[in-house]
């Protein structure tokens, strides 16, 4: 094991002494984007009245000073982000890690709840947030539908089935806004949730660059006529990316319901965004799953110092949410550029 | 005075490639008003090249070029449209879910912003009644058969009132009754005093349809000739003649037994063009057969439907005794066929890393419990190919995209090589490399062959298959036409059968 280990690390090393140049300019690229990005914050920030340092500030210092509460808010940005990665290294688009966390929340609140067992309720997620992510590879491979429209489409019927199911079969007798509360007992801590959700980051790193399936995701999204002549099946190759992706974004829906909030509420207040926000992550973190650990938490320290703006100086939300998306755009598009080129380039020779 | 007589006049006409290669080292052609003018080559001769250069599309490094006796100097395309000269290419340039008319519309909207529908059609209805060209208007382009598309094509080059057309292989996507459609209709075009070019290494369709043929071979004019003094002989013998470059040492092969059958496979494309139409050999131990042809001709297909990459729609293929016609290509790996494509963009992930790479046809050796991949077991493996291939890289870990074409080229034969299989399916091996590289690979495929493993070679390079071949093949048009050791095959014979001429 030591050995197998031993000759991981040389590998890594080999791996960085060659690529050297590409890394350097990788991180100067994500340093040049964020001073971009901050930079118009701050002259959108300066032209509406605040004071962006100010801003900046809080946001920075509030943001990221509680740890064990950004890592809670991390885990389940960390796994969409994931969700978002995985199928697009397959060469598939997933915006359906939103509806696929939902998923995993329901089921896994319910399994929760009914079991008195989290790690049932957390396999339950699972397997919730992958059948949902199933269904789009499904239509795609058997059907040739495309995964974006059948993405969006999912996703808002998620979203009311959620709803509906909450009010009408889930209601909490105590407070009507709220579903059933899984049992305190049950819940896990910050510690644990963020620590849960790097484990399925290093499970997807593992499956992504050591096993058989994952090299063949990897294959087919990076040259699809080598994947082909390799006799590697295109089709096995989404649908595996999308059960794993959707499954570790139901995966971290439950992982909210039993570390935050216990239950899921009738506005879907908790849940709404995350997966959108984890097209972001995954962009950020270069696809790849280490990368998205990181992502993931400066993500959360952007939400978490919003919010903190919002209570200390009163601006509205939409004045926080402007300043993250800012900041998130300018950090993921060189990288969303390069993967476009890629796909336009793609599509034209075809 | 010249401007009367020639529609085109390209002289001294010098293509260097930004990556160094020459394509065309000072070609002059002439093309009088009103003839159909072939232009005859191998791949690789320039023909393409120098018709891209009339078309705008590039520019010649040296050269001058007259239309209609003005000297002209394009900067794309549109110059040359305007300039009367319209091309239609092997691929078409339609847009697939828009109807005919709508695609005829907009090429005409190209030359005239203020064109209307109606305008589009009824000139179209005009050069149809002329030339005979028959299109239906209100169907959706894609659901046309390959012939229609052409005349589609062909009609809108017209619309922009070409007077000069250039038709690169017409007849490769066409059956025989859309051929001779479009034969009568090129003949009414050159009766309207339309000049044409036709691209072609048909020596039959050379001898039929045009009035002069301009021969090119490896970027040089060797001739031009009016069609009607020479014989089909002559132009295959100035199509392929050849001074081999270098001779390789060869030992008399020792065939053994049979090891892969192929029992009259046919291969449809996805344009439901059928590419391969009943081929049958077999291929022994220690033995290097050869299949000879101009590209696009089903060689591909061919090697695809071998490799398990495309399904054979009829036939059966016989590797060690087992009929393998229902494996896929990873199956037909692991029983011991090696393939390596005709394009270094379909073997290599340009991204990937070298052991990432050799991994790809090696991924059922190097997996362990679970399907894990035993990353060190396969770094083993691409030692040896860089050991025994001598490739130059800066690291295992080095994307591959930043070799050599050589280097690549290496590790694509030999990550095959080291999974020792019995049966190699080799196209195009020495595709664009140096000289040395050249040589490498060809004494590496020798040497697989003294060592008892049985090697289909397809390659469209005639030294290439004449030198290393024990047995010869030469495809044409999805068919092997001929079959014999390479000594049965003079040079000339072998133009003639790779145009088409079966004797």
């Amino acid at each position: 094991m030591s050995e197998a280990l031993g000759s991981w690390f040389k590998g890594f090393l080999e791996q960085v002494r060659i690529r050297k140049r590409q890394y350097l300019l990788g991180a100067l690229e994500i340093v040049l984007s964020a001073l971009t990005g901050f930079l118009v914050a701050a002259l959108i920030l300066y032209f509406i009245g605040y004071d962006p340092w100010y801003i900046f500030e809080i946001m920075l210092t509030y943001g990221f000073s509680d740890l064990g509460y950004l890592g809670t808010r991390a885990a389940p940005l960390i796994m969409t982000g994931l969700a978002f990665s995985i199928p697009l290294l397959a060469g598939v688009f997933n915006i359906g890690g939103e509806s696929q966390l939902y998923m995993g929340a329901l089921l896994g609140l319910y399994v929760a709840y009914v079991t008195h067992n989290v790690w049932l309720g957390l396999i339950a997620g699972f397997i919730a947030g992958a059948l949902w992510g199933g269904l789009i590879a499904a239509l795609r491979v058997y059907r040739g539908i495309n995964e974006v429209i059948t993405a969006i489409m999912l996703n808002w019927t998620a979203y009311y089935t959620i709803i509906y199911i909450i009010l009408v079969y889930l209601p909490n007798p105590k407070q009507s806004h709220l579903s059933v509360q899984i049992p305190v007992s049950e819940m896990i801590s910050y510690g644990e949730t963020f620590a849960l959700a790097v484990v399925g980051a290093l499970i997807a790193y593992f499956i992504l660059y050591y096993t058989d399936i994952g090299y063949k995701i990897r294959v087919s999204g990076a040259n699809p006529r080598s994947a082909v002549y390799a006799g590697f099946s295109p089709k096995t190759a989404i649908m595996a990316s999308m059960l794993l992706g959707g499954g570790l974004a139901g995966y971290g829906g439950t992982l909210i319901i039993a570390g935050v909030t216990g239950s899921i509420d009738t506005t879907m207040s908790t849940l709404y965004g995350l997966g959108f926000t984890g097209i972001g992550v995954g962009l950020l973190g270069r696809n790849h799953p280490i990368g998205i650990i990181f992502s993931g938490l400066f993500f959360a320290g952007l939400i978490i110092g919003g919010q903190w703006v919002e209570l200390l100086t009163g601006a509205p939300p939409y004045v926080t949410d402007t300043i993250t998306g800012i900041i998130v755009i300018a950090l993921s598009m060189p990288y969303a550029y390069r993967l476009l080129v890629n796909y336009m380039g793609r599509l034209g020779k075809k | 005075m010249a401007s009367n007589e020639y529609a085109v006049e390209m002289r001294g006409i010098v293509k260097v490639y930004p990556d160094g290669v020459v394509a065309l080292k000072g070609v002059d052609f002439l093309v009088k008003r009103g003839e159909i003018h072939g232009l005859l080559g191998e791949n690789g001769a320039g023909k393409t090249t120098l018709m891209r250069i009339l078309y705008g599309e590039i520019k010649p490094t040296r050269g001058e070029i007259r239309v209609f006796g003005r000297r002209v100097s394009f900067r794309g395309p549109w110059d040359a449209i305007r300039q009367g000269i319209g091309m239609v290419y092997q691929h078409f340039t339609l847009v697939p879910a828009f109807t005919v008319k709508e695609n005829l519309y907009l090429s005409l909207l190209s030359v005239n912003p203020k064109a209307r529908l109606g305008d589009a059609v009824s000139k179209a209805d005009k050069i149809a009644e002329e030339t005979g060209l028959r299109i239906p208007y209100d169907e959706i382009v894609e659901e046309l058969p390959i012939g229609v598309q052409q005349r589609v094509e062909i009609i809108k080059a017209l619309l922009r009132d070409a007077k000069i057309l250039i038709l690169d292989e017409p007849t490769s996507v066409l059956t025989p009754i859309e051929v001779r459609d479009l034969f009568k209709a090129l003949r009414k075009l050159r009766d309207m005093g339309i000049t044409i070019i036709f691209i072609t290494h048909k020596l039959k369709e050379v001898k039929e349809i045009t009035d002069r043929v301009t021969v090119l071979r490896k970027g040089k004019l060797v001739g031009t000739v009016e069609t009607g003094k020479v014989d089909v002989k002559t132009l295959a013998r100035m199509m392929v003649q050849r001074e081999v470059v270098f001779k390789i040492e060869k030992k008399p092969a020792k065939p053994g037994e049979v090891v892969l059958e192929a029992k009259d496979i046919h291969v449809i494309d996805e344009e439901g063009v059928e590419r391969v139409k009943g081929i049958s050999f077999q291929l022994r131990k220690g033995e290097i057969l050869g299949v000879a042809g101009v590209q696009g001709n089903g060689q591909r297909e061919l090697a695809e439907a071998l490799a398990g990459i495309r399904r054979v729609s009829k036939g059966r293929i016989i590797l060690g005794g087992k009929d393998i016609t229902g494996y896929n290509a990873y199956q037909r790996y692991m029983k011991g066929l090696a393939y390596v494509p005709d394009s270094r963009g379909t073997g290599l992930v340009p991204d990937m890393n070298l052991v990432e790479n050799t991994a790809l046809t090696n991924l059922y050796r190097i997996l362990g419990w679970a399907r894990r991949i035993k990353w060190d077991r396969a770094v083993e493996i691409t030692s040896r190919v860089i050991r025994e291939l001598e490739v130059v890289a800066p690291s295992l870990y080095a994307p591959i995209k930043h070799l050599s074409g050589g280097n690549q080229q290496k590790i694509m034969v030999g990550r095959e090589i080291v999974r020792e299989p019995d049966v190699f399916i080799v196209a195009e091996p020495t595709q664009g490399l140096d000289v040395a590289a050249t040589e490498f690979i060809r004494k590496t495929l020798l040497r697989l062959r003294d060592n008892g493993k049985a090697i289909l070679l397809i390659s469209t390079d005639l030294d290439e298959v004449l030198q290393l071949s024990d047995r010869l093949a030469v495809i044409y048009e999805g068919q092997f036409l001929a079959m014999g050791r390479p000594e049965e095959f003079t040079i000339e014979k072998l133009g003639l059968i790779m145009g088409g001429v079966r004797e």
